[in-house]
């Protein structure tokens, strides 16, 4: 068979692609609902450009072969890594952070995101490579220095938030590689010291976020607010929401950031519980179809691949989700596929496109 | 076939499914969280939700006018504008104040002062820059709303007093409400809400005030407001229409310009209250702006104390106006009217000398008011006896409350042996009767007091009015009246010939040659009257009178009616240190009746001092405001 005839579309993971499809719209539908009538009343358009133009790129991706991508992403990495080499040193500052770089047309473009891609690409190729029940240490040496490399780079912009959705990538690259329990006592007693020696690295504004965290009433006006007015738009959302647009919470400001990092309590104001279990549930698809997927897998890397996609894309939402309700401090994670912001609507749909490709190359006959 | 056909897949696939396990069990963590929040406590939250955008302010109503007797106004509220900064709406506030400064020519110090303040409020409530814009002011703002639009005029309304200090104590004044008017009022008041303080403004705040409005807006999360949800209009408060001639008050007012005491005019038959004045007054209109420190230590640091009001508050030794109430008990207690007294000067009684003001020789009851005799009245007064000189001024309504609709008032004292005994702990001496006779010793009665027991002498039937000001009540929307007209439940019972002995007596004062106001007659007004003039210091240092500081000087009473038969005035004059009652307060009274009595008669005063508003021209602005027509609509806020 040639290649062409196995890109047909007759192998397409269509609950994957449609859980993905159905997400994006509901982010388009809450972009519009947050923003329509105020000065960014022309994020929906925006936001829905950005998913054609994720839809191509994943296309492109679904298409493309993606071993010959396992096999170029030393070099795809690399690629990808400076940009991001350049941005703390030369970078404009936008929104206090080295993130970004200008594009045309007022567009701006996240390289972080980029390398999420070729990360995720040069991990699977890694662990491709050991396929050992128990991962040599010379592997472990060289997961954990592609994640930490990007990672630190990040942090330097400064984007915590986006820095720590790197952490998930080693995190589940090592567990699929797989690593004896004393490594991951080991590991976990590291964690814990390198989150007490962060609080002295931290800048005061991550410190608040933790400390109003741990105890929301401490400042009820200050960055405990937003914590507050998130709970109350999601609370006061009810079983069935006020409707959309109807957000008071949103449509009058008390949300932060509403098209973005606090989009699901927008989505839980207007939509109330049932908008909340659908979208939660449109992940737990996504996440089952992947699961499927990898299981099928034609080759080690492919499962690798599309495990830790689907795992990253998961765990950034779940971490969102958390986030929003007040479970977990204030990173400014955005929600995959829904949350306002081209980079991320664009890297979250090429590697949904590489989870399809691996998709129309798995057995058939299993 | 790639390598992987050949590796063992067996761990993978087990770890993928205790990964999917987690997976799907945190998630579902997630959403039992959700539903906690969402179906369990959403009624909860929902309820925040609305408190965050709903905000309700009250429309304050306007307060009623208040209207003399003819209809000419007294209290009526105009426009007040108050500047506003919003420091959300710029980048710079230094320069908004500079730019306030010089267009207004406020000190930049002093508005730096209040944005300092505030600082640490949100900085979406606005800084009150000036609470007094002249319309020109306002005009040179509006000019300039395109560029400031932080700045921001709101309009309120303020009491004006027409009068100013002519009507300080008859109207009082508005307010901060404290405490315990808030506390009184519950739920009509808000605390900081201006209500009337003293006079007409306490005495009928609930009248005035009206009904607030109430208006239920949606903001944002800047506090801005997004949309009206509700809106309750106000109440107007009602106008009310006193019994007080404007006339007769300005003319008291002139009269007391220089001088400190109280006048009240009523009309004997109704109680209705004609003129109401006490000096020194203050000027009422400086409450309704806010209080500069000076003009508050001007009023409270004058040693005159002009917040007291003297026609209520205030109570003192009636002097020889006491002398009719003594009569009356004479004459009710076996006393003829014709029987005499011989006076030398003085009279003896307990082994001490008290000295009469004159050599009057014999006096009957007629001739001994007339010329005052205080030897007459110690013989009588020590023939009747403190008990029956008590009840008699209880009789006339004394030691008790007119029942006047102003408060707080002062009962005064009718002193007795069982007041000696209850309150200053020792007997009384027999001594003090003679001196309670002309009306001095511990006998303390409120000029308001004397003016109601003169109405029991000048009505024939005896009728004791009660004293009152409200005449009219009147809803602005629907038109419908109230009168007040509080009946006469009190009546001087008088055997025949009594009252008559009386007013012969007090009419002899005025009108036959030797009476002690003779000099103050009005040719056919038959006016009644008592003079009194109570001592300050002992009788030898009063010889030299005039010579004495002037806080040491005698007081004045004069306590007149007319006409003599079916009197239709009352009027009670009262002169502190103005030495002797004919010359110091009859002036006035003869003067209040013959304007009462003879409209037109009497010139109009000289008007009073313009009202102390200060409508200062500012430097900078006046010119832009005064080419175009300033707006005076507000454009944020109530």
């Amino acid at each position: 068979m040639s290649r062409l005839s196995e890109a047909l579309p007759r192998r397409l993971d269509v609950p994957l692609l449609l859980s993905a499809l159905v997400l994006s719209g509901i982010g388009i539908a809450m972009v519009v609902s947050t923003t329509s009538g105020t000065p960014r009343g022309g994020l929906g358009g925006r936001q829905a450009l950005f998913l054609v133009a994720g839809l191509l790129v994943a296309t492109f991706f679904a298409v493309f072969d993606y071993r010959l991508l396992l096999r170029a992403s030393p070099a795809l990495f690399a690629a990808s890594f400076l940009p991001l080499v350049w941005l703390p040193i030369f970078g404009p500052t936008i929104a206090g952070a080295k993130s970004w770089i200008r594009l045309f047309g007022g567009f701006q473009l996240q390289p972080s995101e980029l390398a999420r891609i070729t990360t995720v690409l040069l991990l699977a190729w890694i662990l491709e490579n050991d396929d050992r029940s128990f991962l040599s240490t010379r592997t472990v040496t060289a997961l954990a220095v592609v994640v930490a490399l990007p990672m630190t780079l990040v942090l330097l912009q400064p984007d915590l938030g986006v820095a720590l959705t790197y952490a998930p990538f080693l995190l589940a690259a090592l567990y699929l590689g797989g690593l004896p329990g004393r490594v991951w006592g080991a590991l976990v007693l590291a964690g814990a010291l390198a989150a007490g020696a962060s609080w002295f690295v931290l800048k005061d504004y991550q410190k608040d976020r933790i400390r109003t965290f741990l105890d929301p009433d401490l400042a009820a006006r200050g960055a405990g607010y937003q914590v507050r007015q998130a709970r109350i738009a999601i609370g006061s959302g009810g079983i069935l929401g006020k409707g959309w647009k109807e957000g008071t919470q949103s449509r009058l400001g008390f949300l932060p950031v509403r098209h973005s990092d606090f989009i699901f309590a927008a989505l839980a104001e207007e939509r109330g519980f049932a908008g909340v279990a659908t979208v939660v549930g449109l992940y737990g698809l996504f996440l089952a179809r992947g699961i499927a997927i990898a299981r099928d897998a034609r080759d080690r890397g492919g499962s690798m691949l599309v495990l830790l996609v689907v795992l990253n894309v998961v765990a950034q939402a779940a971490a969102n989700i958390a986030m929003n309700v007040g479970l977990l401090p204030t990173t400014g994670i955005t929600l995959p596929f829904v949350s306002y912001g081209g980079s991320s609507i664009i890297a979250t749909w090429a590697m949904t496109g590489l989870v399809l490709s691996v998709a129309q190359r798995r057995f058939v006959n299993v | 076939m790639p390598a992987s056909a050949r590796e063992d897949r067996r761990p993978l696939l087990l770890r993928i499914d205790r990964l999917a396990a987690g997976a799907f069990s945190f998630l579902a963590l997630l959403l039992g969280v959700y539903w906690v929040h969402q179906v369990f406590r959403g009624d909860d939250y929902a309820r925040q939700a609305e408190n965050n955008r709903q905000r309700s302010v009250p429309i304050s109503a306007s307060r009623g006018f208040i209207l003399d007797r003819n209809g000419k106004l007294l209290a009526e509220n105009e426009p007040s504008f108050t500047l506003l900064l919003y420091r959300r709406e710029t980048q710079d506030v230094d320069g908004s104040l500079r730019f306030v400064s010089s267009l207004l020519g406020r000190g930049l110090d002093d508005l730096r002062r209040r944005v300092e303040r505030s600082r640490t409020g949100y900085d979406f409530i606005p800084v009150v820059l000036d609470d007094d814009l002249t319309v020109a002011e306002v005009g040179a703002v509006e000019a300039h709303s395109l560029e400031h639009p932080e700045l921001v005029v709101q309009t309120t309304e303020r009491r004006v007093y027409t009068q100013g200090p002519v009507t300080a104590h008859l109207l009082g004044h508005l307010g901060e409400a404290g405490p315990e008017q808030v506390a009184a009022r519950a739920g009509r008041v808000r605390a900081g809400e201006a209500v009337g303080q003293n006079g007409v403004e306490a005495a009928y705040q609930d009248l005035l005030a009206g009904t607030a409005g109430l208006r239920t807006f949606v903001i944002d999360s800047f506090g801005r407001e997004v949309a009206e949800l509700d809106r309750v209009d106000p109440l107007p408060g009602n106008t009310l229409v006193l019994n007080v001639d404007l006339d007769l008050q300005r003319l008291a007012d002139e009269y007391f310009r220089d001088k400190v005491g109280t006048a009240v005019a009523l009309d004997p038959k109704t109680g209705e209250i004609l003129a109401f004045v006490s000096a020194p007054a203050f000027d009422p209109n400086v409450f309704s702006r806010r209080v500069s420190r000076a003009e508050w230590d001007a009023i409270v640091g004058n040693a005159d104390r002009p917040l007291q009001n003297r026609a209520i508050q205030n109570v003192y030794s009636p002097g020889s106006i006491w002398k009719a109430f003594v009569a009356y008990a004479a004459l009710t207690n076996g006393i003829d009217g014709s029987e005499t007294v011989h006076c030398p000067g003085f009279a003896n009684f307990y082994g001490r000398r008290f000295r009469c003001h004159g050599v009057h020789g014999t006096v009957d009851l007629r001739t001994a008011l007339q010329v005052s005799c205080d030897a007459y009245f110690y013989t009588m007064g020590k023939r009747l006896g403190i008990d029956v000189l008590a009840r008699t001024a209880r009789t006339f309504g004394f030691s008790r409350s007119t029942g006047v609709d102003l408060g707080p008032e002062k009962t005064g004292t009718v002193p007795s042996p069982e007041w000696s005994r209850a309150v200053r702990k020792h007997a009384w001496y027999p001594g003090e009767t003679i001196s309670v006779a002309i009306g001095q010793g511990p006998l303390l009665v409120s000029a308001l007091q004397a003016a109601r027991a003169y109405a029991g002498i000048a009505n024939a039937d005896g009728a004791l009015p009660v004293p009152h000001l409200f005449r009219i009540g009147e809803q602005v929307r629907s038109g419908a009246r109230v009168a007040y007209r509080p009946p006469v439940t009190e009546r001087i019972p008088y055997p025949p010939g009594v009252r008559e002995t009386i007013v012969e007596g007090l009419w002899r004062v005025v009108n036959s040659p030797g009476g002690t106001a003779y000099r103050y007659r009005v040719e056919g007004l038959d006016i009644c009257g008592k003079t009194g003039t109570v001592q300050v210091v002992g009788q030898k240092e009063a010889k030299k009178a005039h010579l004495l500081p002037e806080k040491l000087r005698d007081h004045a009473w004069f306590a007149a009616f007319a006409p003599r038969d079916d009197a239709k005035i009352v009027v009670v004059v009262f002169v502190e240190n103005g030495l002797h009652g004919g010359s110091a307060a009859a002036p006035l009274a003869t003067r209040l009746i013959e304007a009462y009595l003879r409209p037109g008669s009497v010139p109009p005063p000289a008007p009073p001092p313009p009202a102390p508003l200060p409508e200062a021209t500012p430097p900078g602005g006046s010119t832009t405001a005064e080419r175009g027509a300033p707006p005076l609509s507000p454009r944020r806020g109530t």
